[in-house]
């Protein structure tokens, strides 16, 4: 699929700030899955960028305006090329003992130190358990959508995930933080994945969708055979199905905090008030036979 | 013939004191001390003492300590009277092992943060690395001007009961207590002169001096032009006193973070003719709080934007961040294979045995005899959480076996050293012998330098072996000895520390209020079914510190 995403955030202060130093992680990844045509990051009042490639991979363009001012635009567009993955190897259990599992899971089988107490999720673990890594995949993000309810007001940007067991509700963020921890349980791989998410209209006729940023997770899925590498597979457990092509990645981590879309701080008395909207358009037509 | 001692000094058995051996005769190089010494009435050290308090409360030299009622109080810092000597062959070896293990420390520290070598060439497990508290993501692959990481390490050596010495920990984020070497050194030669008659003792007191010019040799500046500061978090914090001490010293700014400022990729410093550029900052805070962009983001303290300045290389931080990767306890036991992996050398100075708890079967070892052991909580410094097995009660080991148990990973347990003894001033002006070990300092800029002695820390009740300062220790000044057919080149004059400095035509900060964090955005993305979402809900920004 054909994306152009135009991702504005606008900071309306109500006084003036200054030294306004932010960076932003927004860039569509290039990976073998999706690859980024163009990206452009415009920002008002206007100042130089610097970009630079963060531990994770991710795109980071940071930016400073050290001038006193009331409002910040940060303007984000860009143009992205996906597929849909490969069908997922379905692997033993066994294979996640495999040295060629261990090397490539790395440091995203470790706790990350934002778990809840094991009793917390204890119940979750033990009804995700399935017949393979696989089906666990598939069954934590089928098990989340279900038990879970979507809902914007029930959390905030900072809640852990202890806060979303409480109120069995929260958005994209929080189901994200809690299958990392459920799969991480099961001893396999995952990371908490930061995007953009291509939605179609109820009535399914329009291209051009306004959205917000979303966030999946990846599961490590050991290969077939001995010799198969092991893959990362998307997983969206806030919408129950694994990730393909409506799904944009920018970044991944250990959690939010690690591929947050803006982090920015300031100067002066004045507070903020942010809107941020992500506007997503198909380019390619959807009769298109590959859609 | 000296006078003898009032009670005669003794050093229980089984422990190795410095000043006296077994015999009960003073070792050669303490006779002339203990001799001067003994000629004292216990009265007259007992005054002196009380002197030495109130010139170190009067010079503002104290330390913040919990006492039993949980109250902070400010106390002088208590500097014994009996100075302790370190014969000049004994130094020799202790600063060659000293040398040789921060020039591996720093190797380390340069590549787990670049090739990883270490890791696999299977010397060092990679999860054990990327799982410490302080390893630094946002500095992965940035080398620091000058390729120098720890600047300034303070390793803590100690003597077991065959007079050994052994490394205990490593230090290299911002080991604190030189500024009490200097003034314990100061205190001596005005209170009790004739004590140092018949010893040649190196000096120390150069220290700043040579801080300064390492600092100026990796600063991304023409040697005499770089600007260098002391970055403070501020009066409050419980070694302020060090950090003024030492700006004053070294003849450069004491700065705190609002005083700091990063515009493009180059950071400033306010001054009152405007911005001015700075090369290094010898900065005195953990990483989490330098930079809220690239570490904690809850943290509004901090110099925003200063990470992109040290990824840029327009300015050496000091020490450089991500070191705290390699004196985390749980990477402690692996120093001698880097020693021996990246200089090729065998090590000098040994560690204390040492079990790491992610292993069953050293776990179930150190359980069944933890009354016997010491455990350490890895990410901690400054003696919080130590449990010392002999001196433990039976509901501390409990505690400590359960905490152990819940996170094995998370402590590592070590043989008890039983630490050397030196004779120490009591209230009443009687000797005893009471425990200590030793921080030396060493400064690595061009080349590594070590400064002779070091801080010695004394366990502040006879038989204790908690030694550490925040937790009611005192301080001797420590003597090292000029080797009679010493080699020493003379230390370099004080040289002219005021700089030219770079006037920056850039706009004056308006605001000297404090940072406030953006809103961020709660990724919120709706089902893929489901009508679009409203903009998402502010948050609010932290209130303002």
């Amino acid at each position: 699929m054909h994306f152009g995403i135009e991702y504005v955030t606008q900071y309306r202060y109500d006084g003036e700030v200054v030294d306004n130093l932010n960076a932003i992680r927004a860039r569509p990844a290039t990976t073998s899955l999706q690859r980024c045509d163009e990206f452009h990051v415009r920002t008002d009042p206007e100042t130089r960028l610097h970009r630079y490639v963060d531990y994770f991979g991710a795109e980071v363009v940071e930016f400073g305006i050290d001038r006193p001012h009331d409002h910040l635009t940060i303007d984000v567009r860009a143009r992205v090329t996906t597929s849909d993955p490969d069908p997922p190897p379905e692997a033993p259990w066994s294979a996640l003992r495999s040295p060629a599992y261990d090397i490539a899971a790395g440091e995203f089988v470790l706790p990350t130190g934002q778990e809840p107490p094991p009793e917390r999720t204890a119940d979750l673990v033990e009804v995700t358990r399935a017949t393979s890594p696989l089906a666990t995949v598939r069954l934590t993000t089928e098990l989340l959508r279900d038990r879970f309810v979507y809902d914007p007001t029930a959390t905030f940007v900072g809640s852990t995930i202890e806060e979303f067991l409480d109120s069995g509700a929260g958005v994209c963020q929080d189901f994200a933080h809690l299958a990392v921890v459920l799969l991480r349980a099961h001893g396999i791989a995952a990371r908490y994945v930061s995007g953009y998410l291509w939605a179609r209209s109820p009535d399914g006729g329009d291209d051009s969708m306004e959205v917000a940023t979303h966030a999946w997770v990846e599961a490590l899925l050991p290969g077939l055979g001995a010799r198969d590498e092991p893959v990362w597979v998307g997983s969206d457990p806030t919408n129950g199905v694994l990730a393909g092509a409506t799904h944009v990645k920018i970044g991944h981590g250990r959690s939010y905090r690690d591929v947050p879309p803006i982090r920015g701080v300031y100067r002066g008395q004045a507070k903020a008030e942010p809107e941020a909207r992500v506007t997503m358009t198909r380019l390619d037509p959807q009769t298109s036979p590959r859609a | 013939m000296p006078t003898a001692p009032a009670t005669p000094y003794r050093s229980p058995d089984g422990i190795y004191d410095e000043a006296v051996g077994p015999s009960g005769a003073p070792r050669e190089h303490a006779e002339s001390l203990m001799s001067a010494v003994g000629a004292l009435a216990p009265e007259q050290l007992a005054a002196l003492g009380k002197r030495r308090d109130r010139s170190f409360l009067q010079a503002g030299i104290t330390f913040d300590t919990i006492g039993p009622d949980g109250q902070a109080v400010d106390r002088p810092f208590p500097l014994d009277l009996i100075p302790r000597i370190i014969p000049a062959e004994e130094w020799s070896t202790i600063k060659r092992g000293l040398a040789q293990r921060l020039r591996a420390l720093n190797q380390f520290i340069d590549d787990v943060y670049h090739g990883r070598e270490i890791v696999r060439e299977g010397l060092i497990p990679w999860r054990l690395v990327v799982s410490r508290t302080h390893f630094a993501r946002p500095v992965v692959g940035v080398r620091p001007p000058g390729g120098v990481y720890a600047h300034v390490a303070g390793l803590d050596l100690v003597r077991d009961g065959d007079g050994s010495w052994r490394v205990l920990e490593d230090n290299v984020r911002t080991p604190s207590g030189i500024s009490y070497v200097l003034a314990n050194r100061q205190a001596m030669t005005r209170l009790a002169p004739r004590l140092f008659s018949g010893y040649r003792v190196r000096p120390v007191d150069h220290y700043p001096q040579v801080l300064v010019e390492a600092l100026r040799a990796v600063a991304p500046a023409d040697d005499d032009e770089a600007t260098v500061v002391v970055w403070t978090p501020g009066p409050l914090n419980p070694a302020y006193f060090e950090h003024a001490f030492l700006a004053h010293q070294m003849g450069v700014e004491l700065v705190q973070a609002s005083d700091l400022v990063v515009r493009g990729d180059v950071c400033y410093m306010r001054t009152t003719r405007g911005l001015e550029r700075v090369h290094a900052i010898y900065r005195r805070l953990d990483d989490d709080f330098c930079d809220p962009l690239d570490f904690r983001s809850d943290s509004v303290i901090g110099v925003p934007g200063l990470v992109r300045a040290y990824r840029a290389g327009t300015v050496a931080i000091a020490n450089a961040f991500g070191t705290g990767v390699a004196d985390d306890k749980a990477v402690y036991p692996y120093v001698p294979d880097m020693i021996r992996f990246y200089l090729g050398e065998e090590p000098i100075l040994q560690n204390v045995p040492t079990y790491r708890l992610e292993d069953p079967d050293m776990l179930a070892d150190v359980l069944g005899r933890l009354d016997e052991l010491v455990v350490k909580p890895t990410g901690e410094s400054g003696g919080k959480g130590v449990v010392i097995g002999p001196h433990a009660t039976a509901a501390e080991l409990a505690e400590a076996r359960r905490a152990v148990l819940a996170n094995p990973g998370g402590y590592i347990a070590q043989e008890v050293v039983r630490l050397s003894t030196v004779p120490t001033v009591e209230a009443d002006g009687r000797l005893s012998p009471r425990h200590v070990d030793l921080r030396p300092f060493a400064v690595f800029g061009e080349s590594i330098r070590v400064i002779p002695g070091g801080l010695t820390r004394v366990a502040m009740e006879p038989g204790s072996m908690v030694v550490n300062s925040s937790r009611g220790g005192g301080s001797k000044d420590t003597w090292v000895l000029e080797d009679d057919r010493s080699d020493r080149t003379p230390e370099p004059e004080h040289a002219a520390v005021q700089g030219e400095r770079l006037l920056a035509a850039l706009p004056e900060v308006r605001w000297g209020g404090s940072w406030v964090g953006q809103s961020q955005q709660q990724q919120q993305a709706v089902a893929a079914a489901d009508p679009p979402t409203p903009t998402p809900t502010p948050t609010d920004p932290p209130e303002p510190r």
